[in-house]
């Protein structure tokens, strides 16, 4: 181990530097899934009555799927659905006006994660900051910038809250890019959604900060179901970041999310995320299995919708950003870097489905393997008839460190219009000797070349990220491939 | 759960109609072994159902509608010599064998039977013993499960041509496998293959599809198995042209020992609904493959190529391109796989696929894959699909080349690349006449 290497020594002491549990008193619902817990849920949540309906709807259908598991290149054990807790949230949350109200054990833990919420607030004066939606377990504690956002126009509050103060808002988007019959985990989240954030954007407003949302599950036992929903109306802007952490656990817990974007004409949303579930252990026990559904549609002429992922954690990842161009001129961006190590597995990749005319669609994903990990690009390229003089371009690379990993690419390409333009291109190979030689010659020990090779690979994805979380990605990907070199 | 009854019926269907049962009690214990083996396997999975991830873009059960016989030896009075000798490919001379709706037909085959080096088996003979190599080989490279359409052809096939090339031989000319489906009836040919290519030999296989009397509903479900010994050459060219109408899948299934050379060309003109599954397995170290594609489709007409190219050893290399031209409504899919396992380090492997839309009406469907497990390879794939670039038409245009012809030229440009790579002269000029005459249509 390299004394100066500054990066891997800050985390060389704790493998997963979030695994800590925190105790905070919560209120869990009994273990288990029945009609019953979806109305506990609803009620605790105090819906109105058409919220409850569409959970039930979601519920009943989700009761005639059966689990999907062959098609993914991953492999785990049957998942027991009435083995896990469906809400479980800090208690005392409600009626809070000021942080002085919030549970002092709830601000460490995210003073821990390295978002202090207090910090926050007191900075709020400073313009470029970041509105946090904090979301532990089940339920959004924290919304930070509310108020200064409102000025603008612009919503951005929990799940739960925007059920009751925009419903109308809610009844007209919620479903409407990922409907609860799209999917097994669709219709699960549908079912029993705990909360997550709202957001919407004005006619025209571009968002002054980068907004935020925080996820994480402490509680044993849990689950997390969280839905994100964010609309954004002509010609507004917003950039919008996502990470995720939880405690090490020895048992695997389930992650379903929901993500689904809208943005109308001329409107441009950029979807962060750095992804940091607890990957599980050496061996391959516990973990998180990130099984998530995330979709935007480009309704309006003009829209852009963009997606950036750093995949570094969970035990298992199978998600599918993708984007709907259905509007004329509309643009799709899918940049992505997955590193899996140990026994991680990821099936991740997006679906870029063509609809409008003049559409275009860039993908770039990156799949880093090591350990004993197995990492799988899986994208659909979709040109539908009359969506004339589309054109994308998809580049996926892959690198192997290690001989005990696999590194995989499953692209679909369906093409029905002949003005079509699409390419599709994926390499896959090891860190070149010659690069590390080079570095080694010039006083840059194997590790940290390692990391410096790998971190200029991702350059082109890292790039896309809000300066805050580039520094974060950075350090994870050096974090995550620690030990798998030599 | 009416999927699943339709699935039953149908296959069990087919089972009844095509005697498999029957069939499962002929020949030599050998084969009557194996025969029951695949009629097991084939029952169990049944016909590829849509929700089949190989068979995603090809759905068969259309191919299945009306009740299919088994394909008879001699259906058909117009098949004759001259007739055989019409089809052959001018200026070549070569070893003909043909094959009619799966029966190796001596009448009306031209080659040297007595030729040591080269020879020539087909099971019903029964006056001839089996090769003690048939018995070694035969059945064992080609897997019941991994596809129903190899069971079913296991099941089904009535008559093994078996070609074995000795050691050391170089084979003097190209031997040409004639497969002639004649389709007066609704019926299922399974015409079986065994080509075993001795240590340090060559040889040049060119095996032509061609039907007769067409008849919408006939399939045409072949199976080639091919041993490659160590340091030995096979050129094996499958050329799908003159059979329109007829629904064709074939299952090539190669495998290389060490220091062996494969080198395939698919060339598909004709036909209505073609599957052709081409299985590369590369057991020895320092192999070569090359997988060469050429699809040219109009009308309702879809062609699904099929690649496997598993690298089991260290130190081979594999390369491939497929090229595809759609016009008016057919469809087309490019689904390829690099399989590098564990031990394979060292490979180098490609694979290209590229596309060229001509009518609104036109699909194509690609899945160029990657599935790697060795560290120390450099694999890559590409995809791409376009139309006739304006600007070259244009440049074309504007130095006096009609509209039409311009559109051709550039067409068969795009194909050059895959022809140029066919290494019998004869043949070469022949496909380039062919794809010439499909283009000026």
């Amino acid at each position: 181990m390299a004394k100066e290497n500054e990066i891997l020594e800050e985390i060389t002491g704790s493998e997963y530097k979030y695994g800590f549990s925190s105790d905070i008193e919560t209120e869990t619902a009994p273990k288990g899934l029945n009609e019953d817990i979806v109305r506990f849920i609803s009620k605790k949540k105090n819906e109105p009555d058409w919220m409850l309906e569409s959970r039930l709807k979601a519920y009943r259908y989700w009761l005639t799927l059966e689990e999907p598991r062959h098609w993914a290149h991953i492999e785990y054990p049957a998942i027991d659905f009435q083995d896990i807790i469906y809400y479980a949230a800090p208690k005392k949350i409600k009626e809070l006006t000021s942080l002085d109200e919030v549970d002092p054990e709830l601000l460490r833990t995210f003073e821990k994660l390295g978002i202090s919420l207090e910090e926050q607030k007191r900075l709020s004066g400073v313009q470029s900051n970041i509105a946090v939606d904090a979301v532990i377990d089940s339920v959004s504690v924290k919304t930070t910038f509310k108020e200064t956002l409102a000025e603008k126009g612009i919503i951005f509050c929990s799940f739960s809250e925007a059920v009751q103060e925009h419903p109308e808002l809610i009844k007209k988007f919620m479903g409407s890019v990922v409907p609860y019959t799209d999917n097994y985990y669709a219709a699960l989240n549908a079912a029993v959604f705990s909360d997550g954030s709202f957001c919407y954007i004005p006619k025209g407003v571009r968002c002054p900060m980068e907004l935020s949302t925080y996820f994480r599950i402490n509680t044993l036992g849990t689950g997390q179901f969280e839905r994100t929903l964010l609309v954004a109306d002509e010609g507004s802007y917003v950039s919008y970041l996502e990470g995720c952490t939880a405690p090490m656990r020895d048992e695997n817990q389930l992650h379903a999310a929901v993500v689904e974007i809208i943005a109308h004409k001329n409107a441009e949303v950029k979807y962060s995320t750095v992804q940091n579930w607890y990957p599980g252990n050496k061996e391959g026990k516990g973990g998180i299995y990130n099984f998530v559904t995330k979709r935007g549609i480009c309704l309006g002429d003009n829209s852009k919708i963009s997606w950036t992922q750093v995949e570094t954690g969970s035990a298992i990842t199978w998600k599918y950003p993708s984007v709907i161009l259905k509007g004329n001129h509309s643009i799709g961006e899918f940049y992505s870097v997955a590193v899996t190590n140990n026994r991680q597995q990821a099936d991740t990749g997006t679906k870029m489905t063509h609809l409008g005319k003049n559409t275009r669609s860039t993908i770039v994903s990156k799949g880093i393997s090591a350990g004993f990990s197995n990492n799988s690009y899986r994208g659909l390229v979709r040109i539908a008839k009359g969506a004339s003089n589309a054109r994308n371009h998809s580049q996926c690379d892959s690198l192997l460190m290690g001989d005990k990993c696999g590194a995989h690419t499953f692209p679909y390409i369906e093409i029905k219009d002949k003005s079509a333009i699409v390419e599709h291109e994926a390499t896959t190979s090891k860190i070149s000797e010659d690069q590390v030689f080079y570095c080694k010659q010039r006083g840059i020990d194997a590790e940290k070349a390692v990391a410096l090779i790998v971190n200029g690979y991702c350059k082109e994805v890292l790039n896309q990220l809000p300066m805050e979380f580039a520094v974060e990605a950075q350090k994870l990907l050096a974090v995550s491939l620690e030990g798998s070199v030599g | 759960m009416t999927n699943i009854a339709e699935k039953l019926n149908i296959s069990e269907k087919l089972i009844a109609t095509l005697e498999l049962e029957k069939n499962s009690l002929a020949g030599t214990a050998h084969i009557q072994a194996i025969r029951k083996t695949a009629l097991g396997s084939f029952t169990e999975q049944g016909l590829p159902h849509r929700k089949n991830e190989e068979y995603k873009y090809s759905p068969v059960s259309a191919l299945f509608k009306s009740e299919l016989c088994p394909a008879k030896q001699n259906a058909c009075a117009k098949l004759t010599k001259s007739t055989i000798a019409e089809l052959r490919i001018p200026g070549l001379d070569s070893h003909l064998i043909t094959v009619v709706n799966g029966f190796v037909s001596e009448d009306l085959s031209d080659y040297n039977p007595n030729a040591k080096s080269v020879l020539v088996y087909n099971t019903r003979n029964t006056a001839k013993h089996a090769p003690a190599l048939f018995e070694k080989h035969f059945g064992q490279y080609a897997s019941n499960d991994a596809d129903a359409f190899i069971a079913l052809n296991t099941a089904a096939f009535q008559d093994v041509l078996f070609i074995q090339i000795a050691d050391n031989v170089q084979v003097d000319k190209p031997v040409v496998i004639l497969n002639v489906t004649t389709t007066e009836t609704a019926s299922l040919a399974s015409p079986r293959n065994l080509i075993h290519v001795g240590q340090n030999a060559s040889v040049q296989i060119i095996e032509l599809y061609v039907s007769i009397d067409q008849n919408a509903s006939a399939i045409n479900n072949s199976v080639s198995e091919i041993v490659i010994e160590t340091g030995a050459k096979a050129l094996f060219y499958k050329i799908q042209d003159d059979c329109p109408g007829l629904n064709l899948i074939t299952t090539t299934q190669a495998s290389q020992k060490a220091n062996s050379h494969f080198d395939t060309h698919t060339v598909t003109l004709s036909g209505s609904w073609i599957r052709n599954n081409l299985n590369i397995l590369l057991e020895g170290e320092h192999c070569e493959s090359h997988l060469n594609g050429l699809f040219i489709l109009n009308d309702s007409q879809h062609v699904d190529n099929h690649t496997l190219v598993d690298h089991a050893k260290p130190h081979c290399e594999s390369n491939q391109l497929y090229k595809g031209l759609l016009d008016d409504k057919s469809s087309g899919v490019f689904n390829g796989k690099i399989f590098v396992r564990r031990d394979a380090q060292k490979t180098n492997a490609y694979q290209s696929s590229k596309n060229m839309l001509l009518s609104d009406d036109a699909a194509i469907n690609a899945k160029p894959q990657l599935e790697i497990y060795a560290d120390d390879v450099k694999c890559s794939h590409g995809s791409s699909t376009g139309q006739i670039d304006e600007e070259a038409l244009f440049y074309l245009k504007s130095r006096g080349i009609g509209s039409e012809s311009a559109k051709a030229l550039l067409m068969l440009a795009f194909t050059q690349d895959v022809v140029n790579t066919i290494r019998i002269d004869a043949l070469r000029k022949h496909a380039e006449t062919l794809i010439e005459k499909r283009l000026s249509k």
